[in-house]
């Protein structure tokens, strides 16, 4: 043995080894699914479905439970607030949106059970990503989920769901590269890949090298504007929420994104907190025009999932002002925001499965807004339930989506910040139009063709969860307050 | 009855939930019996209203977002009393008249649900309350706008949502500010009027907020140049969207003013005075031309109504007890009549299916029980005395007398040009020959419509006479609301105009 280096001793209780529990939980999830399907014949995707659902509540309560260090694994995982926080709703969500598949129509990609061992590998690479400050398990976790959901997506195997596996592989691929090229300036830089450490060097040197600082941070914002589909980054969201089934948009609308803002969340944290002047103004222009330039594509769009997919993205742009404002209160408003959109579109998305037809020969598309005219005459509670998340997307109080702008814009202001205010109401009235839109086609409008069932591929499971969004959406007033105790707590509890 | 404001503002809302298992054929009846007691209820209430007392009464207070300051919180007082009155009455008198065949039921639960966010409107004292039910009014009004309205509804429901939510946005912006204000003046999170004011703003900082509310208040009153969306909603709306939209939710502007405005911010009031004064006499006499040039018997209504609601604006801001107490009478009685006469249109659209002026005349031969009421609201309109339109144009140009002599006397022709629009319309629809084959078969108003109108008309004959039943109680509390804004500028001149103002009468 040679003297010179030290012998490693490893305690196990040094490990933190709970601060990995959850994910571990998942993965197992996972891969049991896949023995499963070794072993047996014919079994039905809804035990597949129940198992996920089972080991992301195991997940669930093992999170909720935590109550270990906040570092583990040799400094790797961070479990602050922040990310015992994220993970709640990652987990809360892809409970949600894994119950979708229990649809009653019969479509390719659930016959395999990989299918679920790929979202469960998507849930935990999301999960690492959120739970660590070291760039390269972020990246490690980046590229397991978003691996998992090109799969995913081109497995719905029609042109429109391969075309968009396809955009979406190849631009996840240059952001990826992005994502390496920003953490080897920063390592170069400082020695690190650990944010609290880098953020230590730079503030300490006083941000010397400071082109090379601004030159990494413009890779990071292109490998987080991806995930986060912020403007200019964004061109693939549309195409892959309408090629995608309804369902996996859903999932893809919020649950990516969560962990995108955290990572975001602590990257930026670094730049915001030492009020660096030409971070914030590049965050600045992004999130102005992440809120504008979609709101007004999506004035123009003919097909509700391509208007969602805007709409998703005007709301990033949102949520990314949070990060700009900087304070307690607005890390607040993100999350507050987020678990409300992520009701509403849980709740549209739902519905829109749930409407699913598999011949649309004659309409442009699935989603186009000529085959939801008249809807009311032919399905009263459909028309009712879509109305009402429309409102509450458009942000009518007292709607859940309105207390999340309210309180996000309410924090820019306190702030100090009133143009960034104004810019987020003006955005907001644009917003209406399109999400009058609908209302308009499905309520005032008549039908184009004779009456026929709407809901054909609804399910025990998707109503139950419609219920579940339209209760919330519906008395989300008295929950505000609530919420926001809980998500006060995580975030004081991490300093943010 | 310490929860009557809060059963008054859901028991139609609550009543709509249920009304969804009533039978479609039966639901007429429902529908009356609901908006019957919710008047009953009205009535209750102002039963119970002491009247000599200034201060809001029935007070309610329940925290919903503590940590934000944001508090179920409603109130009432002389101001708001009759507004709450007269809308809980125009519902009930609406449907009442109702004559729709399509979709009874869905029509008379959206009313309902849309009487329910007007009420909320008048008597919530949180500021994120109030937005909460004003932003709501406009679902309801959407729909009735959008489902039961003529040829171009689709265009006109979603300009009226548009315009109307564009303005009311720019007025959360400044809610929120004034939240924050208050937060950092005293370091607790509050929202309530109550409360709000308590505080003294710097004067530029009052400008600002002014503006900023002004944008939510000035389109839905409408005030010029902000009032496009007005005739075209007007002109597709069935008859019981325009009424509710004329008689309430044009008021729920001005209120708005009274409420927020004058005593938020009493320097900006005195500052913005006569610019508002100029902007309401622009809307007297620039739409009644527009509303002589109208061929459309509705239309010719809308127009007259935005002019009255100029004149209202300026008895608001001539900011004295007789201006303000004006405005608000002017508000209850421009109510009644201006939904009477869009009932008294649209039972000739009924019979007729046009509303063109050209195409009547001569109908007081064949409807004459029809054109003695429409004649007697027409008066009432125009304001002649012993009317109820005479007391509250009357009073408003008075006060603003005290301001300016010359635009009082400029907006004083509000009563000849309604003079001459109304009676011209008059003119070609009841007088002359009967020359239109058409119009000889009409009818007479029937039993259900008569039952429709004659309150309507008796309170207009009454209210002219006997003015002082709501005069009084709105007093009290104008008399009030004025004091406060002479205590709370921040300004030696403003205090000194408001006091120069105040000196004759009132007081």
């Amino acid at each position: 043995m040679n003297p010179n280096i030290p012998s490693v001793v490893i305690d196990f209780a040094e490990l933190n080894f709970a601060s990995l529990l959850p994910m571990i939980i998942v993965i197992v999830g996972a891969l049991s699914i896949l023995c499963i399907d070794l072993f047996t014949k014919k079994t039905d995707k809804s035990l597949y479905i129940i198992l996920s659902v089972l080991f992301l509540l195991m997940a669930l309560g093992s999170i909720i439970g935590f109550s270990g260090p906040v570092r583990g694994m040799f400094d790797l995982m961070l479990i602050d607030g922040i990310a015992v926080l994220a993970q709640i709703i990652i987990l809360i969500s892809s409970v949600f949106f894994v119950l979708l598949y229990l649809n009653k129509m019969h479509f390719h990609e659930t016959q395999y059970p990989e299918y679920f061992t790929l979202y469960l590998f998507a849930v935990a690479g999301f999960m690492f990503m959120v739970s660590t400050d070291s760039l390269i398990l972020i990246f490690v976790g980046l590229e397991t989920s978003s691996m998992a959901l090109y799969t995913m997506i081109a497995m719905h195997n029609r042109h429109n769901a391969i075309e968009a596996a396809i955009k979406y592989f190849t631009m996840g691929a240059l952001a990826t590269a992005f994502f390496a090229f920003a953490s080897m300036i920063f390592y170069a830089l400082t020695g690190s890949v650990e944010l609290s450490i880098i953020s230590d060097v730079l503030v300490e040197s006083g941000f010397e090298n400071y082109a090379f600082v601004i030159v990494g941070v413009i890779f990071m914002v292109g490998a987080l504007g991806f995930k986060l589909s912020l403007v200019p980054f964004h061109a693939w969201v549309a195409d892959v929420y309408q090629g995608s089934s309804a369902a996996l948009a859903g999932f893809i609308s919020i649950v990516p994104k969560v962990a995108g803002f955290v990572v975001a969340l602590r990257f930026f944290e670094i730049f915001v907190a030492a009020r660096d002047p030409y971070v914030e103004a590049i965050l600045y222009v992004i999130v102005v025009l992440t809120m504008t330039i979609p709101n007004i594509l999506a004035l123009l769009q003919k097909d509700l999932a391509r208007m969602l997919a805007y709409s998703s993205i005007s709301s990033a742009g949102f949520v990314m002002s949070a990060i700009l404002i900087g304070t307690t209160q607005a890390t607040q408003a993100m999350f507050l925001y987020w678990i409300l959109f992520f009701v509403v579109n849980l709740g549209v998305f739902t519905l829109l499965w749930a409407m699913r037809n598999k011949d649309y020969e004659n309409y442009e598309s699935d989603y186009s807004y000529e085959r939801y005219a008249g809807l009311v005459r032919s399905s009263k509670y459909t028309a009712i339930l879509m109305a009402l998340f429309m409102l509450s997307l458009a942000g009518i109080p007292p709607l859940a989506i309105f207390w999340g702008k309210m309180y996000l814009i309410g924090s820019a202001i306190n702030s100090g910040m009133i143009y960034l205010a104004v810019i987020m109401f003006l955005n907001s009235a644009i917003a209406v139009y399109y999400y009058l839109r609908p209302i308009v086609v499905m309520f005032l409008l008549e039908p184009k063709d004779e009456k026929k069932k709407v809901l054909n591929n609804s399910s025990k499971a998707l109503r139950f969860v419609l219920t579940t969004c339209a209760i919330f959406t519906l008395l989300s007033i008295f929950l505000i307050e609530p919420l926001l105790n809980i998500i006060l707590y995580y975030v004081q509890s991490s300093g943010f | 009855m310490d929860y009557i404001l809060s059963i008054l503002i859901f028991f139609p809302a609550l009543a709509a939930l249920i009304g969804i298992l009533v039978k479609k054929d039966s639901i007429f009846i429902y529908g009356l019996i609901v908006t019957g007691l919710e008047l009953l209820l009205s009535l209750i209430l102002y039963s119970l209203f002491d009247v000599h007392e200034a201060q809001m009464q029935f007070i309610e207070e329940y925290a919903i977002i503590p940590s934000y300051g944001i508090s179920y919180l409603v109130g009432i007082d002389g101001i708001s009393l009759f507004l709450v009155i007269m809308t809980t009455f125009m519902s009930f008198i609406s449907l009442l008249a109702l004559n729709e065949k399509k979709d009874l039921k869905q029509l008379i639960l959206t009313v309902l649900f849309l009487e329910m966010t007007m009420v909320g409107v008048f008597l919530a004292l949180d500021a994120i309350i109030f937005y909460l039910f004003w932003e709501l009014s406009l679902v309801p009004m959407l729909f009735i706008i959008g489902v039961w309205g003529g040829k171009q509804r689709i265009y006109a429901c979603i300009k009226f949502f548009l315009y109307t939510f564009l303005g009311s946005m720019i007025m959360l912006v400044a809610m929120l500010y004034l939240g924050y204000i208050y937060y950092a003046t005293t370091g607790i999170w509050s929202f309530s009027l109550l409360d709000w004011n308590l505080l003294l703003l710097p004067f530029d900082m009052q400008l600002w907020l002014f503006v900023a509310f002004f944008a939510g208040f000035a389109v839905k009153v409408p005030m010029f140049p902000f009032h496009t969306w007005l005739p075209y909603a007007h002109g597709q709306a069935p008859t019981i969207g325009s009424v509710l939209l004329a008689a309430v939710l044009l008021k729920m502007g001005t209120y708005g003013f009274i409420r927020f405005s004058l005593p938020l911010f009493p320097d900006a009031s005195v500052y913005f005075m006569i610019p508002m004064a100029i902007l309401a006499l622009i809307a007297i006499i620039y739409t009644a031309m527009l509303a002589y040039a109208q061929e459309d018997m509705k239309q010719v209504i809308a127009y007259s109504s935005v002019s009255h609601m100029g004149v209202i604006i300026l008895g608001t801001f001539a900011l004295n007890v007789e201006g303000i107490g004006g405005s608000i009478f002017l508000m209850i009685s421009h109510g009644l009549v201006s939904g009477a006469l869009f009932m008294l249109v649209g039972m000739l659209y009924d019979r007729r299916h046009t509303k063109m002026i050209s195409e009547f005349g001569g109908l007081a031969s064949v409807m004459p029980k029809f054109a003695v009421i429409f004649a007697l609201m027409l008066m009432a309109s125009v304001g002649l005395p012993l009317t109820i339109g005479f007391v509250g144009e009357f009073l408003s140009l008075l006060g603003f007398f005290k301001v300016s002599p010359i635009i009082a006397s400029l907006a004083g022709l509000t009563i000849i040009l309604g003079a001459v629009y109304m009676l011209v319309m008059y003119k070609s629809v009841f007088f002359g020959k009967l020359d239109n084959k058409k119009n000889e078969k009409l009818i007479d108003i029937n039993k259900n419509e008569v039952l429709a109108l004659l309150p309507l008309c008796f309170l207009v004959v009454l209210l002219g006479i006997f003015p002082k039943i709501i005069l009084t109680p709105v007093n009290t509390s104008v008399n009030e609301l004025v004091n406060i804004m002479e205590i709370k500028a921040v300004k030696q001149s403003s205090k000194d105009t408001l006091r120069i103002i105040n000196v004759i009468g009132g007081k």
